[in-house]
């Protein structure tokens, strides 16, 4: 079989693994041989789908043993199979990396006879790479799950990212779609590994270099969302674990696509990808913004507003905290503004310092007012137009959701969202029910509470124990 | 480049409301524009931008000064700039220098009034227009300068030596030349800035930059088109076709770009196609998945 075909295989039967990440790892430049990696990484370009290629994401051979409902790869599907050598990969990689094309390889394989056999077949191509070429730019390697823990090691110090793809956020999807990968075998080495790079960071005998050969830029692991009944309240929750306890660098959600019918799979047509993206938006208040799990989601409102993204959604649920005067909150409170982020956080506590800001000053930081701007204060100041009261919020950001990726969300017709009981959109955004029902008393009880004033002005209330803020203009 | 440069006042020069302010004018390198600088300072007075004598366009409104070219004066404003305010800066006063923003000069007269006047802190004053706008024009290019990290493609000639078409909107090749310099040091290479005329060379020793106003652009070896049908073809397959979102595409890799991407020549213009095809590739070609099997040659050359 020609190259180009292998490669056409090859890389469609590879397509569906998300990660594609260069990062984590910085790597000098050594005279006489190719390659580096910086630690940002470099997307090289970017696909018809938009997602970023930085790497040649392919499978060493597509022939698989086992038979997961979900895969394009499983063994009863008949499609075209084809199997890389070692020699072939390794020029197809110096050939691709030469041209400025990639930053490394990201291999991943079907699974040849057992997962060991795969394993030593997948070490026996890099490390042709990494030796016999000398290649020094970034490779991230898919571990097979029951794969020996020595093999786990040789893989290990070879690649610079190792993953492992629970597939499914519960054992018993994954028991039932991917019967031969058990649901404890993709866990326990996902922790072998994290020991491992921990005890590579503790040991003082290996020099500063070598402590950090062992898979240097972190593990990753990926699901899949949308093909088993799991809430995102589940999901989200799984992966903060997988943060925390087993220092996952990355975990990746897959809007399930269906590839091959199964009565065992949602026969939809429509890939749930906005539900993927607020996962991952959730995924990043984790990381970036110090949020902590049960504060974005709770088992009573177990799937994100479609409507609205997670960050807002748990500033109107929280709006006794708000408004914040942007010249005088911390920065960890600035976080958690919804529309600004951590590099405009930044520039505000920078710029703070020389002046006290106004909203203009907020435009020229570069900061988009289209969220925050009905969170903040200047000067103890809103914005023009403002009006600071909940549920007029929720009605000013859901009326952006337009456009094709909420068509399903808006007719009603993705059953994942309202499967509850409202026929609307439901969300985790949790005013009364009474509320919703009579948009024209809106004030919800917290609120109504602590007001002196006429409930013809609800509006103009602020909360309890705030200060009362300089009104809107109008 | 756009750039909205946002102006309030004049600073606290004093000068009256019916004077014209100046224009200066340079002669296009960077030891010119230290001069101007260096003039705006020792006449005291704020002009209204720093413009390259060539690209002048006359308007009635300014007063055009001419500043002749002064190393001594350059050096001054460069030991005063990293003295006052750090090596950085005058690093990334370089990095301005290359924008194409005609409004440069001006951004860096009004940006070094100020900070000189106030301290190495001032440079952190991001609300002050003066320093915005040099901080956006500074943010501009570096990004220019990671688009061509990105973006620069490589293609094997003849005398094995690879060679880069590029097309920046800021003169960004000396930014890049040390990435591709440490990471290709065993591959002698070329990058040829078309818009600018200007070329980065490296020899596998050491990089420099030639001027290259009218090259003629070698044509490719045979070899070549194989790689790039490969790559053409990995591109293509990776992308999920129910997936399929162009604008996110192009705001991560504008279409300016396409014109020097080999992935993004359009399929009916390539030589070399795969046997097999896929629902993406397929897509894209507008037929059905099975059609157009073309002769494949092997592409690899012989190890």
């Amino acid at each position: 079989m020609e190259l180009l075909d292998k490669l056409t295989i090859l890389a469609d039967a590879a397509k569906y693994d998300v990660a594609c990440t260069s990062c984590g790892v910085n790597r000098q430049a050594v005279k006489g041989q190719l390659g580096s990696a910086t630690s940002a990484g470099i997307c090289h370009t970017f696909s018809a789908d938009g997602r970023c290629v930085t790497l040649l994401k392919v499978l060493l051979s597509n022939v698989c043993s086992y038979d997961c409902a979900y895969c394009v790869n499983r063994r009863s599907n008949d499609i075209p199979r084809a199997t890389f050598s070692a020699r072939e990969l390794a020029e197809l990689t110096i050939g691709f990396y030469r041209r400025n094309y990639i930053e490394g390889l990201f291999l991943s394989s079907g699974i040849l006879k057992n997962p060991d056999y795969t394993t030593e077949r997948m070490c026996e191509a890099i490390h042709i790479l990494r030796e016999d070429y000398g290649f020094r730019g970034y490779i991230h390697a898919k571990a097979i799950p029951g794969t020996s823990e020595e093999l786990l090691v040789r893989l290990g110090v070879l690649v610079d990212r190792m993953s492992l793809n629970i597939e499914f956020p519960s054992e018993k999807s994954l028991k039932l779609l991917a019967p031969e990968k058990a649901g404890e075998s993709a866990l326990r080495p996902m922790a072998f590994v994290r020991d491992g790079i921990k005890a590579n960071y503790q040991d003082k005998r290996l020099s500063t270099v070598r402590r950090t050969r062992f898979v240097p830029a972190g593990q990753s692991t990926q699901m899949i969302v949308g093909a088993s009944p799991e809430s995102d309240y589940h999901i989200l929750k799984l992966s903060a674990s997988l943060y925390q306890r087993l220092e996952l660098q990355r975990v990746f959600f897959s809007a399930y696509i269906p590839i091959n019918s199964n009565p065992l799979l949602p026969a939809t047509s429509e890939v749930s990808l906005l539900r993927e993206h607020r996962l991952y938006q959730a995924d990043w208040l984790m990381r970036f913004y110090e949020f902590d799990v049960d504060e974005i989601i709770d088992e009573e409102h177990p799937f994100l507003d479609p409507l609205i993204d997670p960050k807002c959604n748990w500033a109107l649920n929280h709006i006794d905290q708000f408004p914040v005067e942007v010249n005088r909150v911390p920065y960890e409170m600035l976080l958690r503004i919804p529309g600004i982020g951590v590099r405009g956080a930044k520039r505000v506590v920078c710029a703070r310092r020389e002046r006290s800001l106004r909203f203009e000053d907020l435009k020229r930081l570069n900061i988009t007012l289209k969220r925050a701007k009905y969170f903040i204060t200047c000067n103890g100041k809103f914005a023009d137009g403002v009006l600071f009261d909940p549920l007029s919020i929720y009605r000013e950001l859901t009326r952006q959701a337009k456009g094709r990726r909420f068509k399903g969300v808006l007719d009603g017709q993705l059953s994942l969202f309202d499967e509850k009981s409202e026929p609307a959109p439901t969300s985790a955004f949790s005013l009364p029910a009474s509320v919703l029902s009579s948009p024209t008393s809106v004030l919800p009880a917290a609120l109504a509470s602590a007001s002196a004033k006429p409930a013809a002005q609800p509006a103009t209330l602020p909360p309890a124990q705030t200060p009362i803020l300089a009104r809107r203009a109008s | 480049m756009s750039l909205a440069v946002k102006q309030e006042g004049r600073g606290g020069w004093d000068r009256g409301m019916d004077d014209v302010q100046p224009v200066y004018l340079y002669d296009g390198t960077l030891e010119g524009m230290l001069t101007a600088v260096f003039e705006a300072f020792r006449r005291k007075e704020e002009p209204l931008n720093i413009v390259e004598e060539r690209c002048l366009q006359q308007s009635l409104l300014c007063s055009y000064i001419p500043i002749l070219t002064d190393v001594a004066k350059a050096e001054r404003v460069r030991n005063g700039v990293t003295t006052t305010l750090g090596e950085r800066v005058y690093e990334n006063l370089k990095q301005v220098f290359l924008s194409d923003d005609e409004r440069k000069g001006g951004v860096i007269v009004r940006y070094l009034l100020y900070t000189m006047r106030k301290g190495k802190r001032a440079c952190s004053h991001l609300a002050n227009p003066a320093v915005d706008s040099f901080e956006d024009v500074l943010g501009q290019v570096a990004k220019e300068a990671h688009y061509m990290l990105q973006f620069v493609r490589f293609a094997q000639l003849q005398n094995g030596v690879y060679f880069s078409r590029i097309e920046p909107r800021a003169s960004v090749v000396p930014l890049i030349m040390g990435h591709f310099a440490t990471r290709f040091n065993i591959q002698p290479f070329m990058i040829y800035d078309a818009r600018h005329g200007l070329s980065g060379v490296f020899d596998t020793e050491r990089w420099w930059l030639v001027d290259a106003r009218d090259i003629q652009e070698p044509s490719q070896t045979l070899a070549e088109d194989g790689f790039q049908a490969l790559w053409q073809t990995f591109y293509d397959t990776i992308a999920i076709e129910e997936r399929r979102n162009p604008t996110c595409q192009r705001n991560f890799m504008p279409k300016r770009f396409w014109g020097n991407l080999c992935e993004q020549v359009p399929p009916q213009l390539r030589n070399i196609r795969p046997k097999t095809t896929t629902p993406t590739v397929a897509a894209r070609l507008g037929a059905p998945s099975n059609a157009a099997p073309t002769e494949t040659t092997n592409l690899l050359p012989a190890p």
